[in-house]
């Protein structure tokens, strides 16, 4: 007999009689000790698990959508195939990563097919466009938010609303600025070799130079380290956001890809 | 109301499994089950995760990743919005006892808990006939791979947690079973399956997918 087919039918013999001490016993003759029973029967075993409350999703304005791309696909002005291609979307960065897409709206289009609003990593900033709910793979959300306050030279990182890193930053010169808008974290680079000049941490955003267009790989805005701490805070890059190593590094511990990038 | 016996296997929501995007998901679930093993035989700390026989925590390991399936599944259908009616409220309450189940079982384990994998439902959380068929599935399967750890369960504490989720899950799969239009209780008896038999149902979904690759250490090319 196998350990759980015991207990059960240990749980049984025991019941049965109990219920015969009972019923032959009666109430006037209970006796003073405690019934066979309860001396067969082991104390009940308490669980390995505590089980807490049922966790209730928690969706507020501190969470954003996003999701990979999973083939190339074109973004269209309205959820509706056949419409005005936006621009194509294709499934990997420059840096070979997957791309990543914050995901602002979603529609069932004529057709009764799901279709997604998405923000798109071309220019103009800010340019957005619908894809087939397909065309992306499972939803992702951040409960993260990088602020960049291009007056002040600073970065704010929150989690849930509330600040976790604050790091003075080097933004783009005059004549190459830093673009204004809501951006996405889409990967992150490290342990590469030859490039002292993105210190040892790089992530790449959606955004990209409005003046730097023909630079190569598409002239998109990183966030990363440097070999010059010493021009930091200060308007000194062609567009990208860099910090002093010590504060990337922070930044990398901090900040999971996904991540909504507010640059104002 | 229809008896139909639904399993995952006979699951393809408009062709969206064929499709296989994403490849090397059956392999991906079964190193997750095989990391859970590696993961319940290694030393614990902790006064309540001592008292737990390291076989014991093998099975914990195995039945965290179901609850990380099965919560990830609500999840992502309340967020995605799109159910409507008693399959969205079911997957408001369901969802939010998963993610109950997730957390206990995170808890225990600490440090010897395996990680979530990475779900791809490809679309079956966004329409309430193809969420109603796989959580159907997915509760059945609960419940069986629940009733196959059973006699390898070595603490007595361990089995009382177990059978309480277990009934947990065997509700779940009744609830599931009658918003879809099957009946709740077909059976008189309900039938066990054996790890492999669930690792190779689950696999065969394609839900569990590698992570997509966000990193590398490829020299940046960014403006500067």
């Amino acid at each position: 007999m196998n350990r759980t087919a015991g207990i059960v039918i240990g749980l049984a013999a025991g019941a049965a009689v109990g219920a015969a001490v009972v019923a032959a016993a009666g109430p006037a003759e209970r006796p003073t000790a405690p019934p066979p029973v309860r001396r067969q029967l082991a104390d009940p075993a308490a669980a390995a698990l505590a089980i807490p409350s049922p966790e209730r999703l928690s969706d507020g304005p501190d969470v954003t959508r996003w999701a990979h791309v999973r083939h190339a696909v074109a973004a269209r002005v309205r959820p509706l195939r056949g419409a005005r291609v936006v621009a194509r979307i294709r499934a990997r960065t420059p840096e070979a990563t997957v791309t990543a897409v914050a995901v602002t709206a979603r529609r069932t289009g004529p057709d009764g097919r799901l279709w997604l609003h998405v923000a798109l990593p071309v220019l103009p900033n800010g340019t957005r466009g619908w894809v087939p709910r397909r065309a992306l793979g499972a939803f992702e959300i951040s409960r993260h938010r990088l602020v960049i306050d291009l007056r002040r030279r600073r970065l704010t990182l929150l989690h849930r609303g509330r600040a976790v890193l604050h790091a003075p930053v080097g933004i783009g010169a005059p004549r190459w600025p830093t673009p204004r808008g809501t951006f996405l974290i889409r990967n992150r680079l490290e342990r590469f070799r030859g490039a002292p000049m993105y210190g040892p941490v790089a992530f790449g955003t959606s955004a990209r130079s409005p003046t730097l267009t023909d630079w190569p790989a598409g002239g998109f805005i990183g966030i990363h380290g440097t070999d010059e701490p010493g021009l930091i805070p200060g308007g000194v890059s062609h567009g990208c956001v860099r910090l002093r190593n010590p504060d990337i590094l922070r930044l990398a511990r901090l900040m999971p890809v996904g991540t909504p990038v507010e640059i104002r | 109301m229809s008896d139909d016996r639904l399993n995952l296997l006979e699951l393809d929501v408009d062709g969206a499994l064929a499709e296989a995007h994403h490849g090397l998901t059956r392999a991906g679930f079964i190193v997750a089950a095989a990391g859970a093993a590696v993961a319940g035989l290694a030393a614990t700390t902790g006064e309540a995760r001592a008292a737990i026989p390291a076989s014991d925590q093998d099975v914990l390991n195995y039945a965290l990743v179901l609850e990380y399936l099965q919560a990830a599944f609500y999840t992502e259908a309340e967020r995605a919005k799109a159910l409507s009616g008693r399959p969205a409220a079911a997957a408001k309450v369901v969802g939010a006892v998963e993610r109950a189940h997730v957390q206990a079982f995170r808890d225990l384990l600490g440090k010897k808990a395996v990680g979530r994998p990475h779900f791809d439902f490809r679309g079956v959380t966004e329409s309430n006939e193809a969420f109603l068929k796989t959580a159907v599935a997915f509760e059945d399967l609960a419940v069986a791979a629940y009733k196959g750890q059973a006699r390898r369960i070595r603490s007595r504490a361990v089995l009382t947690s177990a059978l309480g989720i277990h009934t947990v899950e065997a509700r779940h799969a009744a609830w599931m079973r009658y918003l879809n239009g099957n009946l709740p209780a077909a059976d008189a008896y309900d039938l066990p399956r054996t790890r492999p038999q669930i690792n190779e149902i689950v696999a065969s979904t394609r839900f569990v997918v590698d992570r997509p690759q966000s990193a590398s250490k490829r020299t940046p090319r960014y403006t500067g």
